[in-house]
């Protein structure tokens, strides 16, 4: 009984993780209505910086946050100018090849300078947390308590803030925003490279409690996408709860299924998802815009 | 000579709202009838409803003897249902002639002979002169027109008119009309869902006006102008007592 | 229509061959029988096959827009199921490419089916979760697939067991697998099968309303493409004469089933093939000159290709030639 609460909440834990690493994909989703293709590459990205600030500065990843974030803020930015901006006229298929080469050339650029060895750093605490009979991993603990607050923030900021309500607005309705004169092209930009930066303060979360390698990307994000399917595509909250599903699917299926078929049952979900839920766990409707009939 | 169309206790809902709620009509072989309402009277909803591209909550329909309550779009096509769309559908990378093929293949199988039906098609509405062209270069007006004639390249018994006024001129609306008004007599029926009231109210046999998810007219044009119960859906209480 | 007889026609050119097309049909026949030194003739065999992989990827993907960016897991069905055939059985993969191409379209048919709601985007993640499943099957099983160790054929040349000695039996072989995948786009094209997939790739609700089925085209082409891709699997399992899940089963060899038609011209019967032609002796070259030493080069350069391409050459080679030929004729 223990055992099944240990992994329920730590899969609660590392669901919010998830989470984090998600909600830029799903802001950008909703604002913009295109797959960032190359998101899990930009994770990676967060990660090597935050294992160079680590390693080479000695910082603390979540120190290294007060760069690693306006970095991927800045990199965002310049992604969406060089990139996705030209591909927003053009036929859908441009801005899925484009991201789709840029996650290639990334995880090869990856390669070419970092190599294909796993790179870690050395745990932040040295202990760890104990509730009762449950004891998790303090980073994990931490990294949700940053999840935690980090979506309230988000939340406040969308419903009191002008640049909030220009964001619902664009995601509601383009044409109208445009009308009432929000500037919708840099109301994209801001999205996107602020969902950059989202997913680098994930990656400085993540990456005491995983190995960053040119291909991580790929285990990552697909279990983002999963979460922005299930929690309905523009919504935070449901970023949050599908997260927090996800997280906990994958440390009960980790425990009781055999590792080898862990990866497997993980697409095969996905896959499960994209069959009988495509339009997310609170039935948004988001999502028939982008790619999914009803 | 059994009805084309019975339609009856057509209902569609969606979560608690009645979108069309208990909707019973039946349409001849060769009228051309109207279906008018006042904005979210559930015009579409029924629209879509008898094109295949919802499914009735309950009710049936019954097209030319077979019950095709449930039935997809491409299955009511296929006996003779054809649709246009309100905001046209064009195939944008395929040509004008090209586009009207693809429905004139249901009925004439060989590329070539499609494509001498589609010229054929082309030429009855007007748009002969850009048959070779891109979609992408064609007007609003001229989208139109062009689905009426993508509607018409299948040969259809009953041909469903989605607003194909909106959008155009003057000069164009009165070319349309009396296109529109021929049909029956080329064999054709036409139910025609319209917001461009004296387009439909001069053209149609009968007239069917929707308020708020239900049917509240039935009846020849004059009748319909005239029904206390349509003003008030369309103007409200006191345009009706004047 | 016989607009621009001499060169590449975007839209469908009813069943009639080019002159551009013959030539370059004269063209791979000369580097057939050419002597030319063997190094290169295995780059020409790759080339061969690739241009047959990417047309059979274009059926669905270019031409009926269903993208997909997990083509290897078809590829990797009928490599792996003609090579199981012949190494377990003992069934000669003359028969073998046709089980393995049957096998992956029935994959195809699961996988369209699996997918019937999905567009654009999501389908193309489902395409990668479904690529992957595969792999990973392939990697867990190996009282089947030999598991990571992988599937060797013995390399005894034996023609009843489609081993040669000479490479240019089998550039004959590529070359035969190349006209097959062509072949069969060039008989879509003269059909009315081309139009269906357009209309359905372009509007599906359109199409529906003119009495098509999408999901039942969906199908149809994506069984197609995945049929031709299997046999062109099980044509490079008898190259190589080695498979193992990792190299077969690929994101990379996915890249490759897009890259090339993208760069080539979608929605176009040649542009795979120019494709091919342009990307791959390229590709083989690079890594043979940098290969082991600078790992990744290649597909970075790709990649960075791929996104100039598909920005500012969006109709790929075929359609900048085709813009070509308009000009010199003056048309607009």
């Amino acid at each position: 009984m223990t055992t099944l609460g240990q992994l329920i909440l730590s899969g609660i834990f590392i669901g919010g993780i998830y989470a984090l690493m998600s909600i830029g994909l799903t802001l950008i989703f909703g604002v913009l209505r295109i797959v960032n293709f190359a998101h899990g590459e930009f994770l990676m990205l967060g990660m090597y910086g935050a294992w160079a600030m680590t390693r080479g500065l000695g910082l603390d990843p979540y120190v290294a946050i007060i760069a690693v974030v306006p970095a991927m803020f800045l990199f965002g930015g310049l992604v969406y100018r060089l990139i996705v901006s030209p591909a927003l006229d053009k036929p859908h298929l441009v801005v899925v090849f484009a991201t789709m080469g840029l996650s290639i050339l990334m995880q090869n650029i990856a390669l070419m300078l970092m190599s294909a060895d796993l790179f870690d750093i050395p745990p932040v605490f040295g202990h760890a947390v104990t509730v009762g009979p449950f004891y998790f991993k303090a980073e994990l603990v931490l990294g949700f308590v940053i999840t935690a607050v980090c979506t309230l923030v988000l939340q406040w900021a969308l419903k009191s803030t002008y640049l909030g309500k220009a964001i619902r607005a664009t995601v509601q309705d383009r044409e109208a925003a445009m009308l009432m004169g929000i500037p919708v092209p840099r109301i994209f930009l801001i999205t996107f490279a602020g969902g950059s930066a989202l997913v680098g303060l994930a990656a400085c979360v993540m990456m005491p409690l995983f190995s960053v390698f040119p291909t991580v990307g790929l285990n990552f994000v697909l279990i983002a996408f999963v979460i922005v399917v299930l929690g309905g595509m523009g919504s935070i909250e449901g970023a949050l709860i599908g997260g927090i599903c996800v997280g906990v699917v994958q440390s009960l299926s980790s425990y009781y299924v055999a590792p080898a078929f862990g990866q497997m049952f993980f697409f095969i979900l996905f896959l499960l998802v994209m069959i009988f839920r495509p339009n997310g766990l609170l039935g948004q409707k988001g999502a028939a815009d982008i790619g999914i009939i009803d | 000579m059994t009805a084309l169309v019975q339609v009856e206790n057509l209902g569609r809902a969606f979560d608690a709202l009645w979108a069309v709620d208990n909707v019973s009509f039946s349409v001849e072989r060769g009228e051309l009838l109207g279906l008018i309402g006042p904005n979210g009277a559930g015009k579409s909803t029924l629209y879509n409803l008898l094109a295949g591209a919802l499914t009735p909550t309950r009710g049936e329909i019954v097209f030319d003897g077979r019950r095709v309550t449930g039935w997809k779009s491409y299955q009511m096509a296929r006996v003779g249902m054809a649709r246009t769309f309100q905001i046209p559908k064009p195939y944008r990378r395929l040509s004008v002639v090209e586009n009207v093929m693809l429905t004139a293949f249901q009925r004439h199988k060989s590329v070539r002979s499609a494509r001498t039906f589609a010229e054929h098609i082309l030429a009855d509405v007007g748009l002969s002169d850009h048959a070779t062209a891109p979609v992408t270069t064609l007007t609003v007006g001229l989208l139109k027109r062009l689905e009426v004639a993508r509607a018409l390249a299948l040969e259809p018994k009953l041909v469903l008119f989605d607003e194909i006024m909106a959008g155009l001129t003057p000069t164009e609306v009165a070319a349309m009309t009396s296109f529109v008004s021929e049909l029956p007599a080329r064999g054709i029926t036409v139910i025609w869902v319209e917001h461009v009231l004296h387009a439909i109210m001069r053209t149609a046999t009968r007239v069917m006006v929707l308020s708020r998810g239900q049917l509240i007219a039935n009846a020849a044009p004059k009748v319909v102008a005239r029904d206390p119960a349509v003003i008030k859906a369309y103007f409200g209480e006191e345009m009706s007592l004047a | 229509m016989t607009r621009n007889p001499g060169f590449i026609s975007l839209m469908p050119a009813r069943g009639t061959l080019s002159v551009f097309e013959i030539a370059l049909l004269v063209l791979c026949v000369v580097l057939v029988v050419a002597p030319i030194p063997q190094n290169l003739q295995d780059i020409i065999v790759l080339t061969f096959l690739w241009a047959g992989l990417a047309t059979a990827w274009n059926i669905a993907g270019g031409y009926t827009g269903l993208i997909s960016f997990g083509h290897a897991a078809f590829f990797g069905i009928g490599a792996y199921a003609s090579t199981i055939l012949l190494v377990r059985i003992g069934v000669t993969p003359w028969i073998g490419i046709w089980c393995g191409g049957l096998l992956a379209a029935l994959f195809g048919a699961v996988l369209a089916l699996i997918c019937a709601r999905l567009r654009g985007p999501f389908f193309i993640l489902s395409t990668l979760a479904a690529a992957e499943v595969i792999r990973i099957a392939a990697l867990n099983w190996p009282s089947l697939t030999g598991g990571p160790e992988g599937l060797a054929i013995s390399p005894s040349a034996d023609s009843t067991n489609m081993v040669f000695a000479s490479k240019q039996a089998y550039l004959v072989l590529m070359l035969g697998y190349l006209v097959l995948s062509y072949g069969v786009t060039k008989l879509i094209d003269g059909s009315r099968f081309s139009y269906f997939l357009f209309a359905t790739r372009d509007d599906e609700d359109a199409a529906s309303a003119a009495g098509l089925n999408p999901l039942a085209i969906r199908t149809v082409a994506l069984m197609l493409s995945a049929a031709l891709s299997g046999i062109g699997g099980s044509l490079f399992a008898q190259y190589f004469l080695y498979l193992d899940p990792t190299s077969v089963i690929s994101p990379e060899v996915s890249f490759q089933f897009a890259l090339l038609p993208a760069v080539g011209g979608l929605g176009t019967a040649i542009g795979p093939v120019l494709g091919s032609f342009l990307i791959t002796p390229m590709s083989e070259l690079l890594r043979s000159y940098l290969g082991s030493k600078v790992a990744g080069l290649h597909l970075a350069i790709y990649s960075a290709l791929l996104i100039v391409v598909v920005l500012y050459f969006p109709s790929g080679i075929a359609g900048a030639l085709s813009r070509l030929s308009r000009r010199r004729e003056g048309k607009p």
